[in-house]
């Protein structure tokens, strides 16, 4: 597929608080940046914008020439500290003062110049949370994004029409990356150069225009459908990055009008499935997007997903992070992460589905279950409390709720596998994300009942 | 026998790391594994056998079915230690 943004003929590339940007004006600055970037020796460089407009320019400028692009975890100065680069080019030149960088400018009203393609062996670095704590890295090459994005267009593209793509979500990692910027730049669509952080500025943001809305479960399980963009307006509704709940599903589907595609992958696999509700009760099967093959495996973890497309490493099959359950014509339901999977004495155990279970217990409102060192493997379980929760816990005691709670487990689960410590902090520690939040819930354990 | 119930008890939550029980809590004729008691599972069994042994001295029955008696509750585990024991 052509990209569009570099000849096509459409007013506007970018939209934004700070005025939109013709795609004559937006083939400048890719331009511009081009030719600065000809004329500077380094070779590796961080991309960090503010701007989702400038973040594309420059992403098309260091892949057209040929230049190693990085992504940091977080587009903060501290993200750079334990990545090597050469330089950053960027839309918030302050934040990084003593770096080599290059600083975005608009460029003047000179003749349009059409950049060259970008080069499909160029490399760019994603960074994700490893299983050690420390930042992953995810390399990929343009190609890889292309042929993504071009999965994308095929499977969803003559829905959408024209229409300006708006998001809730970075575009620093790989999901708002292809679905906020390349994508729209590829397919010739306008995209909004703010990520939007309320449902506010959501609305701001598409204005009466059909609109494609990029965002994630974070986000459209806290929102009232009512604040979201009219339905009517909305031509696709994006949720990736992890599966939507079931209530905010439905919430969208009943009463919004338009039910969320939901979009599962990883940043090591790209896009891999989708799926949308249906108004039934149970949650629909996930079905490979078009051009990608997935099937089910059995290793040790137990019956892992492998999957196959333009986007894994070499277009070959790779393994994914969760265990499945093939279903008809290909579809599959997901049950809970591989590395979530542990063998206590010699039995499988999946956390995030022990953790299920354990949610779905009236008192419970959220919970968290670790793997505590310790000369004997045990599961450590931290809990929020429902309302009627903590007046167990007050009424009759720490030891006797958490003996109500393993005896609730323990209608699915053998005595031996059930946590057998339990901390009923008021509130989660830390963030939702990776594996900084298990040193933290370790903590918890570590201090004593 | 009457000294060896405060004992065991002792044991059980010093030698399983139980969390949260006290001496107090646990009913000396109610069943160690399993609902209704401390619900302890196959590994503390394995556990609390290896502690037991070892501070008392006594030999376990070759014979699960007696052992399980023996371990059913800290009373039964009282009486089974005190016969092993010359008197």
């Amino acid at each position: 597929m052509d990209m569009r943004i570099l000849h096509g003929e459409g007013t506007t590339s970018v939209s934004g608080a700070r005025g939109a940007v013709s795609r004559a004006a937006f083939r400048r600055r890719v331009h511009a940046l081009r030719t600065a970037l000809d004329l500077h020796p380094a070779r590796r460089w961080a991309l960090i914008c503010d701007d989702s407009g400038w973040f594309g320019a420059g992403l098309l400028a260091l892949a057209g020439g040929g230049r190693e692009i990085v992504l940091p975890q977080a587009p903060q100065a501290g993200a750079l500290r334990d990545i090597r680069v050469d330089a950053v080019l960027t839309d918030i030149p302050g934040a990084f003062t003593g770096m080599p960088l290059l600083a975005v400018a608009e460029p003047g009203d000179e003749l349009d110049a059409p950049p060259a393609m970008p080069d499909d062996a160029v490399r760019i670095e994603f960074y994700t949370s490893g299983s050690s704590g420390a930042p992953k890295c995810v390399p990929k090459t343009y190609a890889q994004l292309r042929l993504e994005v071009e999965a994308l267009e095929r499977q969803w593209g003559s829905g959408l029409g024209v229409a300006r793509v708006v998001g809730t979500v970075p575009h620093h990692h790989l999901y708002g990356l292809l679905f906020r910027v390349l994508w729209p730049l590829t397919a010739g669509r306008t995209f909004h150069s703010q990520m939007c952080l309320q449902p506010v500025e959501l609305r701001a943001a598409v204005g009466t225009e059909p609109c494609v809305v990029v965002s994630s479960p974070a986000f459209l399980s806290r929102v009232q459908v009512a604040d979201l963009p009219a339905s009517t307006q909305v031509r696709a509704l994006f949720s990736s990055g992890a599966p939507l709940p079931d209530e905010a599903a439905r919430a969208l589907g009943e009463n919004w009008g338009r039910a969320a595609i939901e979009v599962y992958g990883s940043t090591e696999t790209g896009g891999i499935a989708w799926r949308a509700w249906d108004g039934a009760d149970a949650r629909p099967w996930w079905r490979p997007i078009e051009g990608v093959a997935a099937e089910i495996r059995e290793d040790e973890a137990g019956p892992r997903l492998w999957a196959k497309s333009g986007c894994t490493w070499r277009h070959d099959w790779m393994p994914s992070g969760d265990l499945a359950r093939a279903g008809a014509d290909g579809r599959f339901a997901l049950q809970g992460r591989a590395d979530d999977v542990l063998k206590l004495e010699d039995k499988r155990v999946s956390l995030g589905e022990m953790c299920a279970h354990l949610v779905s217990h009236p008192w419970v409102a959220e919970a968290r279950l670790v793997l505590l060192p310790g000369k004997r493997q045990q599961i450590g379980a931290v809990v929020v409390l429902e309302a009627e929760g903590r007046a167990a816990l007050e009424r009759e005691g720490k030891r006797l709720l958490q003996e109500k709670l393993r005896e609730a487990l323990g209608t699915r689960y053998e005595a031996l596998l059930l946590p057998r410590k339990w901390r009923f902090p008021d509130a989660l520690p830390g963030n939702a994300m990776g594996k900084t939040e298990q040193a933290r819930l370790l903590a918890l354990f570590e201090a004593g009942p | 026998m009457n000294q060896l119930i405060p004992e065991l008890k002792q044991l059980i939550i010093d030698s399983l790391d139980l969390e949260d029980v006290k001496p107090a809590d646990i009913d000396a004729a109610a069943p160690l594994f399993g609902n209704g008691g401390l619900g302890l599972d196959s590994i503390d069994a394995l556990e609390l056998g290896v502690a037991v042994q070892k501070r008392y001295q006594v030999k376990l029955d070759a014979n699960s079915a007696d052992t399980r008696q023996h371990f059913h509750s800290v009373e039964s585990l009282a009486k089974f230690i005190s016969s092993q024991r010359p008197a």
